[in-house]
C-alpha cells in the first residue's frame, strides 16, 4: 500500500503500457509455451512434443545453425562495428556524408535486404562475378546451398543490415569516455594500441555488453534472411518452427519457439557469468 | 614524419572508402536491377555498371495500380503506430525512469524478455484473437500488432532519454507550485523532445518495414513489404527491385534529414540500468 | 458488421421472394459482394479482372472482391476465420496439391449434392481430384502440369538435345557439369510440396507407387536420383516453383521443370527468348506427370453460397475456359474448349498440352502431410546424407503405413 501511495502517479502512467504488454505479449507467449507441453493427439501435458523434436536430425541441426550464425555474426559485427565507430570518432572531411551512408542499411527492410543480398550471393550473382573477373575463381561458388558457407552468408547478410545500429551503440559508448582519460594515458606514454586495449576497451565494456545482448536476441531469432537466403537444408530454429507450423504441427512449432527462448536465456546467463560478470550492468553509473 | 602521416591518412581514407562501399553497394545493386535491361542482368555474367536504363519496369509499377493502396496503407499504419506508441510509452517511460533502480531494472528486463520470443510464436495466437475482435485486415489491427513489437523498443529509448533529465529540474518546478502533470508537460517534455523525436522516427521506420505480423493479419489489403513479398513469390524479378527501391526511399530521406538528431546515446542506456 | 447486414438482407430477400438466385434480385439496392480468393500472378489477375469478372458481375448484380492469397496461406486464413466463427470468404480457388488439410479440418463444404452442376465436357480425371472418400468437395477449374524448360542456346553450344529418357538426362547433366564446372540441370529439391511433385513423377515413371515407397519402382527412382545428384545444379536445394524461374533466367540452370506460369516470367518479362520448353522425359516404364492446377471450393459458413455456386458454374463454362486458354495459355478443363494463343506462346502451349497427355492426378488422402514428409525426408537422407536406398525407403514405408493406420483407413 505504501508503495502504491508513493508511486501512484507513476503507476498510473505505466498502466496502459503494462496492460498492453500483459494482454498482447505475455499472455500469448504463455499460451504458446503451454501448447508446447501438450501432446499433439491427446492434449495431455507432457514432453512428447520435445521427444519428437529431439529425435529429428533437422531440429538438432537447426539448433547448431542458430548458435553458429549468432556467434559468427556477433563477432563480425563487433569487430567491424568497433572499427567504423572508431573511425567516425575522428574528424575528417566528408564525415557527415560517410555517417549518412553508413546508416543506409538501417532503412532497408530485412526482407528487402535478403532479396538484395540474393542478387549478390546467388550462384550467378555479383560476388561470384566479381571474383571471376578478378581471376580468383573460374567456376561459380554455390554460396547459398547449405553447409558452413551458407551460415557465413547469412551471418554476413544479418551483419550488413544491423551494422548501423551496432555502430551507433558503440559510438555512444566511445563518446561517453571523457577526453581526459585519453590525455592521461598519453601523458603516461601509452601507445595507440595500448590505449585501445587497456583504456578504450575496458571503458567501452558496458556498451559492448549491451550491443551483444541486443544483437544476440535478434540473431537467435533470425527468420526472414534464412527464409530467402537458405533452403531447407540449412534450417534455423525460427524457420524450423515456421516449417512445423506449415505442416500443421502447431505443438512442435510452439516447442521449437520455446527451445529458442531457452537458448537465449542460457546465452544470457552464460554471458553474464563468464564474460561480463556484472560490470556492464553495475559499472555504467 | 610527414610522409608517414600521409601514408596513415591514405590507409585511413582507404578504410573509410571500403566501409562506405560495403554499406552502399547492395543498395546500388538493388537500384541497378530496377533499371536494368533484362539481358544485362539475366545472364550468368551480370554487368556491374549501368550502361543503359530501362524504364519499363518502373512504368509497369506505376501503371499496374498496385502501388498506391499498399503505399497508403504502409504510411497510415506506420504513422498511427508511431503516434500511439508515443502516447502509451512516453508517460510510462518517464515513470519507469523515476523508479528505484531495482524496480526500474526489473521492468526493463521484463520488457526485454518480451523481445526474446520469436514473432511467429506470438503472431499465431494474436491472429486468432484479432479475428474474433473483427480486427483482421484492418489498419487498426495491424497497428495494434505493430505496437506489440514497438512498445518495448520505444520504451527503452525513452527511459534512457528521461534518465538524462535531472530530477532537480522537476523539484524546482514543484517548489514553484506546479502540479505533477503540469511539470511533466511544461518542463520534462520539452527537454525530452529530441529524444522523443528520434524514438518516434525509429518506431515509424520499424513499422514501415514490418513483415511478419502484416503477413498474418492481412487478407485483402497489403502493406508495401507484403507487396514485395508477393513479387518475390511470383518471381517478379524487376518489380521486386523497383518496389524495394520505393520502400527504401522515404527511409533514406528521413535518415538524411534527421541524422544530426540521431544522438547515438539514445539507443543505449536501457540495459545499463 | 455492415457486411453481415448485407448478407442478412440478401438472404431475407431470397426467402421472401422465393426466387432462385441470391443476388439477382434487383430490389437489393446495393449489389452483394462475393469474396473470392485465388493465388495468381499479376498477368493472370489482369485477365481475371478485365475479361472474366465483369460479365458475371453484370449478369448477377453483384460485385466480386477477388483476393490474392497464396495456396499455403489459404488453410491458415480459413482456419482462423472458422475459429472465430466468422467466415468472410465465399469461394476459394485452391491449388489441388493443398486440398487435404482443408478437408481434414472441415474447412470446406461437402458439395456432393451439386455434383450435377459439373458439365459433361469436363475432363473426368479433374473431377476425381476434388473427391475425398467418395464425397465431392471441390469443383474442377484449371488443370495444370509442369513443363521442362531448357536453354536452347546453351544446349546448341554444347551440341545437346533435351533428354527424352533417364539415361539421356544423366548424360546431359554429366556433360554440362563437365563443360561448365558446375551442375546446370536442376530439380526442385527444397524438400517440401515442390519436391513431392517431382518425386511422384520419377517414381511413377519407374512404375512405382509413391504411397508404398519401397516397391521396385520407387527404389529405382531413388537410386537414379542418388546417381544423378552430384551432377545437379547446387541451386536445386533452393529451387521451388518461384525461384526456379529465376535460376533458369539467370542461367544457373539450363534444364529444369516448372509450372507454365514461368513462361510469362522468364520469356515475356525477362526477355529470355532462348528458353524453350518441352513436355519432358519418360522413365524406364512410362512417361508420367503430376496433374496440378486449381480447384474451386466453398468454405464452410460462406455467406453467399448460392451465388458462389453460380460463379463456379460460370467459371466452368466453355466461354470462360476458352478465354483463359486464349489469354493466359492455361490448358482447358473442358474437352470442347480450345484456346487461340498468341504466336510466341504457341510452342509453350504445345509443350503444356503434350505434358497434359501423361498427367496423372495424385491420390487424395487425409494423411497426405505424412506422405509428403516421408517422401521428402527419404530423399534428403538418401541424396544428402548418403544413406542406403532400400533401408531408408523401408523405414519411410513403415512411417506411411503408421499414418495410414492412424487415419483409420
Amino acid at each position: 500500500m505504501k508503495f502504491i501511495k508513493k508511486y501512484y502517479f507513476e503507476l498510473l502512467l505505466i498502466l496502459p503500457l503494462a496492460l498492453y504488454i500483459l494482454g498482447f505479449t505475455i499472455f500469448p507467449i504463455l499460451k504458446t509455451i503451454l501448447l508446447s507441453f501438450q501432446d499433439k493427439d491427446t492434449g495431455a501435458l507432457g514432453f512428447s512434443t520435445y521427444q519428437y523434436l529431439f529425435a529429428k536430425k533437422d531440429f538438432n541441426m537447426a539448433i547448431f545453425n542458430t548458435i553458429a550464425v549468432t556467434l559468427v555474426g556477433l563477432t563480425f559485427q563487433l569487430v567491424v562495428g568497433l572499427f567504423i565507430a572508431m573511425a567516425l570518432k575522428y574528424d575528417f572531411k566528408g564525415k557527415g556524408l560517410v555517417r549518412s551512408l553508413v546508416l543506409l542499411p538501417m532503412g532497408v527492410p530485412t526482407l528487402v535486404s535478403g532479396v538484395t543480398l540474393l542478387y549478390i550471393f546467388g550462384t550467378q550473382g555479383y560476388l561470384n562475378e566479381l571474383l571471376y573477373r578478378l581471376g580468383i575463381i573460374t567456376k561459380p561458388i554455390a554460396w547459398t546451398s547449405g553447409g558452413i558457407k551458407n551460415i557465413f552468408v547469412i551471418a554476413f547478410a544479418d551483419s550488413w543490415k544491423v551494422l548501423p545500429v551496432v555502430v551507433l551503440l558503440l559510438l555512444a559508448g566511445l563518446e561517453s569516455i571523457p577526453n581526459d582519460v585519453y590525455e592521461a594515458s598519453a601523458i603516461d606514454g601509452a601507445s595507440k594500441t595500448q590505449t585501445f586495449f587497456y583504456v578504450t576497451l575496458p571503458l567501452l565494456k558496458p556498451s559492448i555488453t549491451m550491443t551483444m545482448i541486443l544483437r544476440a536476441v535478434d540473431s537467435f531469432r533470425i527468420f526472414e534472411l534464412p527464409k530467402i537466403l537458405a533452403g531447407r537444408v540449412t534450417p534455423f530454429l525460427a524457420t524450423y518452427a515456421y516449417d512445423e507450423y506449415s505442416y500443421n504441427n502447431l505443438n512442435a512449432s510452439a516447442a521449437a519457439s520455446t527451445i529458442l527462448l531457452l537458448i537465449i536465456i542460457i546465452f544470457m546467463v552464460l554471458y553474464f557469468r563468464f564474460v561480463d560478470r556484472g560490470e556492464g550492468v553495475k559499472g555504467a553509473k | 614524419m610527414q610522409s608517414k602521416k600521409i601514408i596513415s591518412k591514405f590507409f585511413f581514407y582507404l578504410g573509410i572508402i571500403l566501409i562506405v562501399l560495403f554499406m552502399t553497394v547492395p543498395v546500388y545493386i538493388l537500384f541497378r536491377v530496377s533499371f536494368a535491361v533484362p539481358e544485362d542482368v539475366l545472364t550468368s555474367h551480370p554487368k556491374f555498371l549501368i550502361t543503359r536504363f530501362e524504364f519499363k519496369h518502373w512504368e509497369q509499377v506505376f501503371k499496374s495500380g498496385n502501388l498506391w493502396p499498399p503505399l497508403y496503407k504502409s504510411f497510415i499504419v506506420a504513422t498511427l503506430t508511431m503516434i500511439l506508441a508515443l502516447i502509451i510509452a512516453a508517460p510510462a517511460s518517464y515513470a519507469i525512469s523515476r523508479f528505484d533502480r531495482k524496480i526500474k531494472y526489473a521492468i526493463i528486463l521484463t520488457l526485454f524478455f518480451t523481445r526474446m520470443f520469436p514473432n511467429v510464436g506470438i503472431a499465431l495466437p494474436i491472429s486468432v484473437t484479432f479475428l474474433k475482435w473483427n480486427l483482421m485486415d484492418t489498419n487498426l489491427g495491424l497497428v495494434m500488432a505493430h505496437l506489440i513489437e514497438q512498445l518495448p523498443f520505444i520504451a527503452w529509448i525513452l527511459v534512457s532519454t528521461f534518465e538524462t533529465i535531472p530530477i532537480d529540474l522537476e523539484e524546482a518546478a514543484s517548489i514553484d507550485g506546479a502540479g505533477r502533470i503540469r511539470t511533466l508537460l511544461k518542463i520534462v517534455l520539452p527537454v525530452a523532445a529530441p529524444g522523443l523525436a528520434v524514438a518516434a522516427m525509429f518506431t515509424w521506420l520499424n513499422s514501415w518495414n514490418e513483415f511478419t505480423y502484416a503477413l498474418y493479419l492481412s487478407l485483402t489489403t497489403k502493406t508495401l513489404p507484403l507487396q514485395i513479398y508477393y513479387y518475390v513469390l511470383r518471381g517478379g524479378f524487376f518489380q521486386q527491385a523497383a518496389y524495394s527501391t520505393i520502400l527504401t526511399i522515404p527511409v533514406l530521406i528521413i535518415t538524411f534529414a534527421l541524422q544530426r538528431y540521431i544522438r547515438s546515446d539514445y539507443l543505449g542506456g536501457a540495459i545499463k540500468g | 458488421m455492415k457486411f453481415k447486414k448485407l448478407v442478412a438482407l440478401a438472404l431475407s430477400l431470397f426467402v421472401v421472394s422465393g426466387f432462385f438466385a441470391g443476388c439477382a434480385k434487383k430490389e437489393a439496392q446495393q449489389p452483394t459482394t462475393l469474396r473470392v480468393t485465388m493465388g495468381l500472378g499479376e498477368e493472370e489477375w489482369k485477365v481475371m479482372r478485365e475479361e472474366i469478372f465483369p460479365a458475371f458481375e453484370q449478369a448477377n448484380n453483384c460485385k466480386i472482391e477477388a483476393i490474392q492469397v497464396e495456396s499455403g496461406d489459404v488453410v491458415k486464413k480459413l482456419e482462423a476465420m472458422k475459429q472465430a466463427g466468422k467466415m468472410e470468404i465465399d469461394l476459394i480457388a485452391q491449388d489441388n496439391m493443398a486440398l487435404a488439410p482443408l478437408v481434414e479440418k472441415g474447412l470446406v463444404e461437402d458439395i456432393s449434392e451439386f455434383r450435377s452442376k459439373i458439365p459433361a465436357e469436363i475432363i473426368p480425371s479433374l473431377v476425381t481430384v476434388g473427391e475425398f472418400d467418395g464425397k465431392l468437395y471441390f469443383f474442377p477449374f484449371r488443370p495444370n502440369v509442369e513443363i521442362n524448360f531448357y536453354n536452347e542456346a546453351k544446349f546448341n553450344q554444347y551440341g545437346l538435345k533435351p533428354p527424352t529418357n533417364w539415361d539421356e538426362l544423366l548424360q546431359v547433366a554429366k556433360t554440362l557439369k563437365e563443360k561448365e564446372g558446375v551442375g546446370k540441370v536442376g530439380i526442385k529439391a527444397v524438400f517440401d510440396g515442390n519436391t513431392t511433385v517431382q518425386l511422384f513423377e520419377f517414381i511413377r515413371q519407374a512404375g512405382g507407387d509413391p504411397l508404398v515407397l519401397n516397391d521396385e519402382g520407387s527404389i529405382k527412382a531413388y537410386t537414379f536420383l542418388k546417381e544423378l545428384w552430384p551432377y545437379l545444379s547446387p541451386d536445386s536445394l533452393k529451387a521451388d516453383w518461384n525461384t526456379t524461374n529465376r535460376f533458369i533466367a539467370e542461367e544457373s540452370m539450363y534444364l529444369a521443370a516448372n509450372w507454365p506460369f514461368g513462361v510469362n516470367v522468364i520469356v515475356k518479362d525477362g526477355g529470355k527468348k532462348e528458353i524453350k520448353a518441352y513436355g519432358g522425359f519418360s522413365g524406364p516404364v512410362k512417361a508420367s506427370k503430376v496433374l496440378g492446377g486449381d480447384v474451386l471450393g466453398i468454405p464452410v459458413g460462406s455467406p453467399n453460397k448460392e451465388l458462389a455456386l453460380k460463379f463456379i458454374e460460370y467459371l466452368m463454362s466453355k466461354e470462360v475456359q476458352e478465354k483463359l486458354a486464349s489469354k493466359l495459355g492455361w490448358p482447358s478443363a473442358r474437352t470442347d474448349a480450345y484456346g487461340q494463343v498468341e504466336d510466341w506462346q504457341k510452342p509453350y502451349f504445345d509443350a503444356i498440352n503434350e505434358a497434359m497427355k501423361v498427367a496423372e492426378p495424385r491420390p487424395n488422402l487425409v494423411y497426405w502431410a505424412d506422405v509428403d514428409k516421408a517422401l521428402n525426408d527419404a530423399l534428403k537422407e538418401i541424396v544428402i546424407d548418403g544413406k542406403d536406398v532400400k533401408a531408408t525407403l523401408d523405414k519411410y514405408h513403415q512411417k506411411i503405413e503408421e499414418a495410414k493406420q492412424k487415419a483409420g483407413k
